[in-house]
């Protein structure tokens, strides 16, 4: 309960100020290659329902990397996969990992290469900003932050 | 007079065209007519007869479907939001869930009310889902469980679309391009 509430806020502002410019300041920085994300939403379905990550994920750098799979803290379990139709008839199939070439761009998108993220750790909403860790070899990880899109995002 | 006119004119005009082409691919007469016993999200038994009076679209997928069930949930959601009201509320989507096991009566509400109230969850036993599923042609399957219970669910992709009579009239594909999408269930909605 705080009773001097404005007294707090320049202080607080100023943190977050900080907070701010530090994210803006150093995108990437957490991998050692230049990998650039677009894009990035996961859309939400009810409940503790699985979710979709999409992203478009391009390799600036001058040599290829491997994307190796992905972690989240609002989530306790996060994998690829790839929808495949086949004759009409849809499944998943889970990707170990990805190969991009220097220059290469890859897409998750629906229909395709996506995130799948089960159980939530917290409640979730739409409009939310959620840190996920995108992980290379080479023990290289990367950290996006996901905006959750609505069920009939498209 | 003019009304006598203008009457003519659509008269000739009906008689003399004929209708222009279905842009999503066309399967009145390839496919059977709408007919199942299912239970819906409510769990009450239904059949296909109370479906009837409604232009209705037919999609079987599964709720823990990540990806593929509502991207297409997604486009017929827009492809309807962008007819006009009256031709939208024609238009039924009937989500029959090929994996019961995870998919009850409160799952499918749950999840086809996200979606919009055009949406209905409908999902039965295997002889139900294997009668309806083999009618139109389609398969199902289970994947392999994970450590944790975890299954994919294989599943056709395309929508069946049938007149309010329960004609079957149309395959759409997600591949089709939204405008023809929109075209189609305008038309469906229509009466045609």
């Amino acid at each position: 309960m705080s009773l001097t509430p404005h007294a707090s806020l320049p202080r607080l502002a100023k943190r977050w100020c900080w907070a701010f410019l530090l994210l803006i300041a150093t995108p990437g920085t957490v991998a050692a290659t230049e990998l650039e994300v677009n894009e990035a939403r996961l859309r939400l379905l009810p409940g503790d329902l699985p979710a979709a990550g999409y992203f478009t994920l391009t390799n600036t750098s001058e040599k290829g990397v491997t994307l190796t799979g992905a972690d989240s803290p609002a989530f306790g379990n996060v994998t690829m996969h790839r929808t495949v139709n086949q004759d009409g008839i849809t499944s998943m199939q889970p990707v170990a990992q990805l190969e991009l070439a220097a220059g290469e761009q890859i897409e998750f998108a629906p229909g395709g290469y996506h995130l799948m993220l089960m159980k939530r750790t917290r409640p979730l909403v739409v409009s939310d900003d959620i840190e996920v860790n995108l992980h290379f070899a080479g023990e290289q990880r990367q950290r996006v932050t996901f905006r959750a899109v609505a069920p009939t995002a498209q | 007079m003019h009304r006598w006119i203008m009457a003519l004119f659509v008269t000739l005009w009906l008689a003399g065209c004929s209708e222009p082409p279905w842009q999503t691919k066309d399967i009145s007469g390839l496919m059977p007519p709408l007919a199942f016993e299912l239970v819906d999200e409510n769990g009450k038994d239904v059949n296909a007869d109370q479906f009837l009076g409604k232009s209705t679209l037919l999609f079987f997928g599964f709720t823990h479907c990540p990806d593929v069930c509502p991207t297409t949930l997604a486009r017929l959601d827009a492809a309807t939001q962008r007819m006009d009201e009256a031709a939208r509320d024609d238009i039924q989507v009937l989500f029959v869930s090929v994996d019961p096991r995870r998919d009850d009566a409160e799952a499918l509400r749950e999840y086809t009310d996200a979606f919009g109230p055009q949406f209905i969850g409908l999902t039965g036993d295997k002889a139900a889902l294997d009668e309806l599923t083999r009618r139109y042609r389609v398969t199902y399957g289970y994947g392999e469980e994970d450590s944790e219970g975890n299954y994919d669910v294989s599943h056709s992709s395309a929508v069946f679309a049938f007149n309010d009579q329960g004609e079957a009239r149309l395959l759409i594909r997600d591949s089709d391009p939204m405008e023809a999408v929109v075209a189609d269930l305008e038309r469906l909605a229509s009466g045609a």
